[in-house]
């Protein structure tokens, strides 16, 4: 009991539940268990663990990899029987009678748990399929019991038929201290992670090994991080990844182990600037054993993934990663804005002598006023190759003849996945999106010296 | 219609059922096949089970019919027997009746099974039970009109106020009966057929509550549906099973008790979710009382000895004795029933939100009662939310792409839940491309703002101008 409660921290609550519900082996089940929590708070972990230290048999279904009742039903049934057989079983009245013969040939009362993670699944299945699971030991004559793992509300599953409740049992998220906690009990696989990347001295490895250390680290990592973030496994994750740039300095021997302000002075930017890859999981690349020969390879792969990187950070260099052509710039940036104009306004945008329209332009703009309608905000509209073509002519200065080659620009930003359309270019019905955001058709426009704001109705 | 009146539907079927069994051999004179709308799907399926429900798999063997009528017609003439060609009286059971009704298929079964009562070869009697009320309105019209017309309605308990019944329910599902210690034999010889679990049922009980010496008397089928010896129970101590029933009669005479289950009460009458609570509240306790009260004797036996647990087995508050407590709980039995009748989920899975998440649902909570509750995309509730934190310079501006993932989080979570494009004003004419691209896709507020409310004011670790935003004013 101690042993798994150890295994299990900051989870006592819902392990004492749990066992108490599954109580000794001769007693009967309840019926359906419904377990819910948010991604990441040990529901399956304690499930799986307290199920082990019972020794009950159990069945995990993941309703994801199950996909359909049929796999489900097998999946089940193959799961009670300890030899492989071939298991053929279609409907639900099938299951029952393999389950009730199941049930005749055994003498002892056995407990049977059948667990369905990630339950939300099984809404797009049948609807009668989870009703009939949630009140599975009625239908059969096994001391079995459902348990279902999901991350919505039990308010969520919503049966048009009268549905058995299950018991609930909530995970609340880790709170910080909890995860503090959690994370520092695993500072063994942190120094183990370092070691792998650095050579370091014994005696500074010493000083690392320090809790002091690490918790110092914890609390500047978790200061930055456990606001916009409580997924447990993402925050390790992030913590290893930051764990060792905060050891660097150490490992150099330029900053002592000892001086904490220091340290926090160094990794405070850091922590900051790797928030911007939460969630990402863009690789380090960094090769994990580099042997000899193979080195030079590597360390162009590495190279490689460097750029790509370094591309992916930043929307700018992203949108000049693709090398565009000059005019297929212009044709890019004139789809965005087609996108983003009102057509209405198309010939007060981008014709030199468009008429008197002042007085009108205050009751426009005073309209305008409103952000949440703004087009910018509503996303890109579609437009038509021919008011493409027009603004492209009008805010290029230059004049080009129509050829099949600019024609094929079209077809390029397409393939790229700049422009969302059909790939043929037909004259009278292709019609256009352009999927870029501000950012990105900024960038490209700063490289032909280009003001896209001048010509955007929201902004101007 | 809650679930109470299907269960209670079905006990008194079964009790009916068992009733005339132990009075009429049943098994003998009749036929009884059991359909479950829920198990069995379409008709193929079902006409299997009835096939082996009459045990005439080997005389239809290979053979290949036409129609469904024709499958059903040849079962039947395999019944009929002797020199009059009469035939075994049959009742067919339509448990979740509704569900073979169901628009998606067509009513082949019940037809045929209606039509054929109107025969006078077959005697034979068709049972639908169901929580639906406008079950009626569900039948194709040629079913209807072969349909007898009659209903019979069972309500839960309009006799006796709900508390009291509780209450009852109480003593009898928690007692030990007094009689296993002396007369274990006797039960046994009582011929129950109880086809299911649930063998014991309300009517019976109180025939037994006046009845002594049959009181709780634990069906031979439920024993050996569990397999347990009845022999064991002949070793409890008679003197600590009376201490135990005085300690659950004293229970009543506790006011929060009696509070507690006025409140529940008041939430539910469904007798299913009582029972998980007493579930949940005893199951710790078990153990010990078991070992403490009953010797060596575990749990299971114990609650055998309270038959009508065996309906439901869902025993909350038996779940919670154990060695140090080996007494229910007064508190634990209050707590319990507080969590289920206010669980509140989505107040804690708002709770159990980031920071950063739970703001960009006050943004949105926000921006849609500026717009009327028109839907929101991730630009506006981005733009309100920046709109936010520029005017606090003490919150830390986080990249763009891990609010878009914190978005996505939510939308996994279903606290906002997508619109679909073709009812919202904004998306007219977007016909050329399928999708539209996820930022600008919208999405409305699943969850109430009473509830959001309450998580805001519940939540320990927000930081104060998050409340004082979402209480006071609007950017």
């Amino acid at each position: 009991m101690k042993e798994l409660l150890n295994k299990v921290p900051c989870r006592e609550n819902q392990l004492n539940t749990l066992l108490d519900l599954f109580g000794e082996y001769d007693e009967p089940l309840p019926y359906s268990i419904f377990i819910s929590g948010s991604m990441a708070t040990g529901k399956t972990l304690c499930l799986t663990n307290v199920l082990d230290y019972l020794r009950y048999k159990q069945i995990t279904i993941d309703c994801i990899e199950c996909y359909s009742p049929k796999i489900i039903f097998e999946t089940i049934l193959a799961g009670l029987q300890d030899e492989d057989v071939e298991i053929k079983c279609e409907s639900l009245s099938d299951l029952t009678n393999c389950l009730n013969k199941f049930g005749d040939d055994k003498i002892t009362y056995e407990p049977i748990i059948i667990i369905f993670d990630r339950a939300e699944r099984l809404r797009t299945m049948d609807q009668t399929l989870m009703c009939t699971f949630l009140r599975l030991r009625e239908f059969c004559n096994l001391n079995i019991c459902t348990v279902f793992v999901t991350h919505l509300a039990y308010d969520n599953f919503y049966f048009k038929i009268g549905a058995l409740e299950p018991i609930q049992i909530f995970f609340p998220n880790y709170t910080r201290d909890e995860l503090f906690k959690i994370i520092i009990s695993n500072h063994k696989t942190f120094i183990d992670e370092m070691l792998r990347q650095h050579n370091i001295v014994e005696d500074i490895l010493i000083e690392l090994n320090e809790k002091q250390l690490f918790a110092n680290f914890l609390n500047a990592f978790l200061s930055v991080f456990y606001r916009p973030c409580r997924d447990l496994i993402e925050l390790q994750h992030m913590a290893q990844i930051n764990f060792i740039k905060y050891c660097e300095p150490i490992i150099r021997e330029e900053i002592k182990a000892s001086d904490v302000d220091r340290l926090w002075r160094h990794i405070t930017p850091v922590l900051k600037s790797s928030l911007a890859h939460l969630y990402l999981r863009i690789s380090e690349g960094k090769p994990v054993s580099p042997s000899k020969e193979n080195k030079t390879e590597l360390q162009k792969l590495y190279n490689f993934e460097n750029s790509l990187k370094e591309e992916l950070m930043s929307t700018k260099t992203f949108a000049q990663s693709f090398e565009l052509p000059y005019y297929a710039k212009f044709l890019l940036i004139a789809a965005y804005l087609a996108s983003y104009n009102p057509p209405k306004e198309d010939k007060r945008l981008f014709m030199k002598n468009h008429g008197k329209q002042r007085k009108r332009l205050q009751q426009v703009k005073a309209k305008a006023k409103i952000t949440e309608k703004l087009t910018t905000q509503l996303g890109p509209k579609v437009f038509t190759l021919d008011r493409l073509l027009a603004i492209f002519y009008a805010i290029l200065e230059e004049k080009i003849g129509l050829t099949s080659n600019l024609l094929a620009q079209i077809a390029t930003l397409v393939e790229l996945k700049l422009i969302a359309g059909s790939k043929e270019i037909d004259l009278d019905t292709a019609k256009y999106k352009c999927i870029v955001g501000y950012d990105f058709i900024n960038a490209v426009a700063q490289t032909v010296d280009f003001n896209v704001s001048k010509y955007l109705y929201d902004l101007i | 219609m809650g679930l109470k009146e299907m269960a209670v539907l079905q006990k008194l079927i079964n009790s009916v059922l068992e009733q005339l069994e132990s009075e009429l051999d049943l098994e003998n004179d009749c036929l009884i096949v059991k359909l479950n709308g829920l198990l069995h799907q379409d008709d193929k399926i079902a006409l299997k089970s009835i096939t082996a429900q009459m045990q005439l798999e080997n005389a239809v063997g290979d053979r290949v019919f036409g129609t469904f009528a024709e499958n059903l017609s040849f079962l039947l003439s395999c019944l009929q027997s002797g020199a009059d060609r009469s035939c075994k009286s049959m009742v067919f059971i339509l448990e979740e009746f509704d569900l073979f009704c169901h628009s998606g298929r067509t009513q082949t079964l019940l037809y045929n099974l209606f039509d054929i009562t109107h025969n006078k070869q077959a005697p034979m009697c068709v049972l639908g039970i169901t929580n639906r009320l406008d079950v009626m309105e569900m039948l194709e019209k040629r079913v209807k009109s072969r349909f007898s017309h009659r209903h019979i309605f069972i309500f839960p308990n309009d006799n006796i106020k709900s508390v009291d019944n509780y209450k009852v329910r109480l003593i009898q599902l928690l007692s030990v009966p007094l009689c296993l210690t002396r007369k274990c034999g006797g039960t046994t010889k009582k011929k129950r057929g109880g086809r299911r679990k649930s063998a014991i049922t309300e009517e019976e009980m109180e025939v037994e509550l006046n009845d002594d010496t049959i009181q709780y008397a634990v069906p031979a089928k439920v024993l050996t549906r569990c397999r347990v010896n009845s022999k064991k129970f002949q070793e409890f101590d008679e003197n600590s099973l009376v201490y135990w029933n005085s300690h659950i009669l004293s229970l009543l005479e506790n006011k929060d008790i009696v509070n507690a289950l006025e409140k529940l009460c008041y939430f539910t009458v469904n007798e299913q979710i009582f029972r998980n609570i007493l579930l949940a509240e005893i199951a710790p306790d078990k153990t010990s009382n078991i070992e403490g009260l009953f010797g060596e004797l575990s749990w299971l036996e114990w609650s055998m000895t309270c038959p009508h647990a065996k309906n439901a087995l869902d025993f909350q508050v038996v779940s919670r004795l154990n060695e140090t407590s080996p007494h229910i709980d007064v508190a634990g039995f209050v707590t319990v029933i507080d969590n289920t009748v206010g669980p509140e989920h989505r107040v804690k899975v708002l709770q159990s939100l980031s920071i950063l998440e739970l703001s960009l649902v006050i943004a949105m909570k926000q921006g849609m009662e500026i717009f009327d509750g028109q839907p929101m995309n991730f630009e506006m509730v981005l733009h309100r939310y920046k709109k936010f934190v520029d005017k606090n310079s003490s919150t830390q501006t986080v990249p763009r792409p891990v609010i878009l993932k914190a978005f996505e989080h939510l939308q996994e979570l279903e606290v906002i839940m997508p619109v679909r494009s073709t009812d919202s004003i904004y998306c007219t004419g977007d016909t050329t491309t399928s999708g539209v691209q996820k930022e600008y896709k919208l999405y409305t507020l699943a969850v109430p703002e009473h509830d959001l409310k309450e998580a805001v004011k519940t939540s320990k670790s927000l930081p104060t101008e998050i409340s004082f935003w979402f209480n006071n004013e609007i950017f």
